[in-house]
């Protein structure tokens, strides 16, 4: 971050606080409902163009392994996996349902906002079986303007080092 | 193999390794077998990285077959092999995945054994306040936990539970050493890991690696994105006895790209309508022009090369129709910044969401729905011929498939010798 973080809560006062913590909450909700609605044609929109996307594991971070399972280093590499999906990949059809945890705000620095939510997906197949299929952490650093709010950094750090079957739609 | 009425079943299909019945997929009895003769038996399981156990006393527990085992470097710097089972009452006695100890210790009653694993001491041996204790001739060298030989290759771990294996560069073949050589001998690093849970047989896996004629059928992402190989020149290349095989695609030329040239990066571009480009970016890393590379070890692993994301996959089973598939993505020590960003990046084309080849997690649970109830069919492979020979120029084939099979079933005592009654 270019200006020294300042920490949170200390700057704004609570109820500032409050509605700044509702308003990401809501912008990651309609993140998590667009996916769960496989409006994956979307997902890219909720990125500054030159965004961050990754995916990788507790057992990675802990180890400080640089690896992702997902890695997009911009937009356009989130328009490839999107196109992707709907053109090159096969999988067996299947949907989420996102289940998100509070968020909790880490550091401000100006309009940007480094946050941390857990969320638990359950993947629904066609045949209707249902499994938890996914729970980690969302570690954001997300830019408030005036187009609203997007993700300069959306990372995804899974609590399992393993993943069933595959993974084809975004977390 | 006779059931209990004393009928044989269990007979392979007379057509031998163009064919593998569908009963070897799911029958539980097969599946016993094979923790015997495969997992147990005169066979090299990969175990792990000479890199994950770089001091002394680092510990790492794998599993051969659905045996737990450990791997630990001793004071000596020497790696050891062993069950992860306490010679006492058989609990297992390392419990994380990786760790740094002076001894093994087990939880329960804490017998303590050496980083060899062999028993150094045992709690109340001789009692407390003189009653109770080991008999007089307790000897703790009766006692230790099971040993498994190791050897390492180019920075792999090996472990065999049979004292028959032959060496490690016996067992790969002068046809295979030199290509794992170009490949890992050098020192790794590594840059990450994961798994996969795949709901299928883990001989069906073993195939899917070793099938060339699915890769551009399945996996269309290249196609798709008009990503321009040039590369189509290929071939397949199976080590004396057919077991382990390299498949391998080879550029006819990369396109210079001016901009990283003048950073004598040496990346390529490859012409695609990608949106985000950057995925493909990639560098000649070696002079034979080959590009895209998997190299299978007999039975459950491969080394592979796309582009520049190099990756080791392990795999094994946790059931008859469950398999965990690990992936260990690698770099090498002398690697620049810029080359293992290219690495992390084309990361993304393998692996669980591997844009190229996510597929394989799904496909082979298809087979494996598909045949379960159908134990007296059997599949047909006979792309390229019957045999199991290499292919050096081409990659419609099936031989390497044919390879794997024609292995195993010499381990489990399959006859896969064509019979009078193919010819019919």
């Amino acid at each position: 971050m270019s200006a020294a973080p300042e920490l949170l809560p200390s700057t704004p006062p609570q109820q500032d606080l409050a509605r700044l913590r509702d308003q990401i909450a809501a912008f990651q909700t309609t993140y998590a409902y667009r996916l769960d609605d496989l409006d994956i044609d979307s997902w890219p929109s909720f990125f500054l163009p030159s965004g961050r996307y990754v995916v990788t594991t507790r057992e990675n971070v802990k180890a400080g392994y640089p690896l992702a399972i997902v890695n997009c280093i911009n937009r356009g590499m989130m328009e490839d996996r999107v196109r992707a999906f709907r053109t090159a990949n096969i999988f067996e059809p299947h949907v989420y349902n996102h289940l998100l945890g509070p968020v909790e705000i880490i550091e401000r620095a100006g309009n940007r906002y480094r946050t941390r939510s857990n969320f638990q997906i359950v993947r629904i197949m066609e045949n209707g079986r249902m499994d938890l299929y996914a729970t980690g952490a969302y570690r954001d650093l997300i830019v408030v303007n005036d187009a609203g709010f997007k993700f300069e950094e959306r990372k995804v750090v899974l609590d399992s080092h393993a993943l069933d079957i595959l993974l084809v739609i975004p977390l | 193999m006779q059931d209990d009425s004393g009928r044989t079943r269990h007979i392979w299909p007379v057509e031998g390794a163009a064919r593998a019945p569908f009963w070897i997929f799911s029958d539980p009895e097969i599946y016993e077998a094979e923790q015997q003769k495969i997992f147990r038996g005169s066979v090299w399981h990969f175990l792990c990285l000479e890199v994950d156990v770089p001091n002394a006393g680092d510990y790492r527990t794998a599993t051969v077959g659905e045996t737990p085992v450990i791997v630990t470097r001793g004071d000596d710097g020497v790696i050891h092999g062993m069950v992860n089972r306490c010679a006492h009452k058989g609990a297992l006695v390392c419990l994380k995945k990786h760790d740094n100890v002076s001894r093994l210790t087990c939880v329960y009653h804490a017998w303590t054994y050496k980083l060899d694993g062999s028993l150094e001491a045992v709690a109340f041996r001789n009692g407390l306040r003189g009653q109770g204790g080991m008999p007089e001739d307790f000897d703790v060298d009766q006692h230790r936990l099971q040993k498994l030989r190791v050897t390492t290759f180019c920075g792999m771990v090996f472990g065999t539970f049979s004292e028959e294996t032959p060496s490690i560069e016996t067992y790969l073949g002068p046809a295979m050493t030199p290509f794992i050589e170009r490949n890992l001998g050098r020192p790794l690093k590594v840059l990450g890991t994961h798994s996969q849970i795949i709901h299928n047989n883990w001989k069906l896996y073993a195939e899917n690696l070793r099938d060339a004629y699915h890769a551009t059928l399945l996996h269309t992402f290249y196609t798709t994105f008009k990503v321009n190989r040039l590369d189509m020149d290929g071939g397949i290349m199976l080590s004396e006895k057919g077991w382990h095989h390299i498949s391998f695609a080879r550029r006819a030329h990369l396109q210079e790209d001016a901009e990283y040239g003048a950073a004598k990066v040496h990346a390529a571009k490859y012409n695609s309508s990608l949106a985000g480009p950057e995925l493909i970016r990639a560098w000649e890393e070696f002079e034979d022009g080959i590009t895209h590379s998997i190299q299978t070890i007999f039975p459950t692993m491969c080394i592979q090369f796309t582009l520049n994301s190099l990756a080791i996959r392990f795999f094994a089973p946790r059931g008859v129709d469950v398999t965990e598939l690990n992936w260990i993505f690698l770099g090498y020590e002398r690697d620049t910044a810029e080359q293992t960003e290219m690495r992390l990046i084309q990361a993304n084309l393998t692996g669980a969401a591997g844009l190229v080849s996510l597929e394989d997690g799904c496909i082979n649970e298809f087979v494996q729905r598909g045949t379960r109830r159908s134990p007296e069919a059997a599949s047909f492979m006979e792309m390229g011929g019957r045999g199991v020979v290499s292919v050096p120029a081409s990659r419609a084939t099936e031989a390497s498939v044919r390879g794997f099979w024609q292995g195993y079933c010499e381990i489990m005592g399959f006859d896969t010798q064509p019979r009078a009654e193919a010819a019919e």
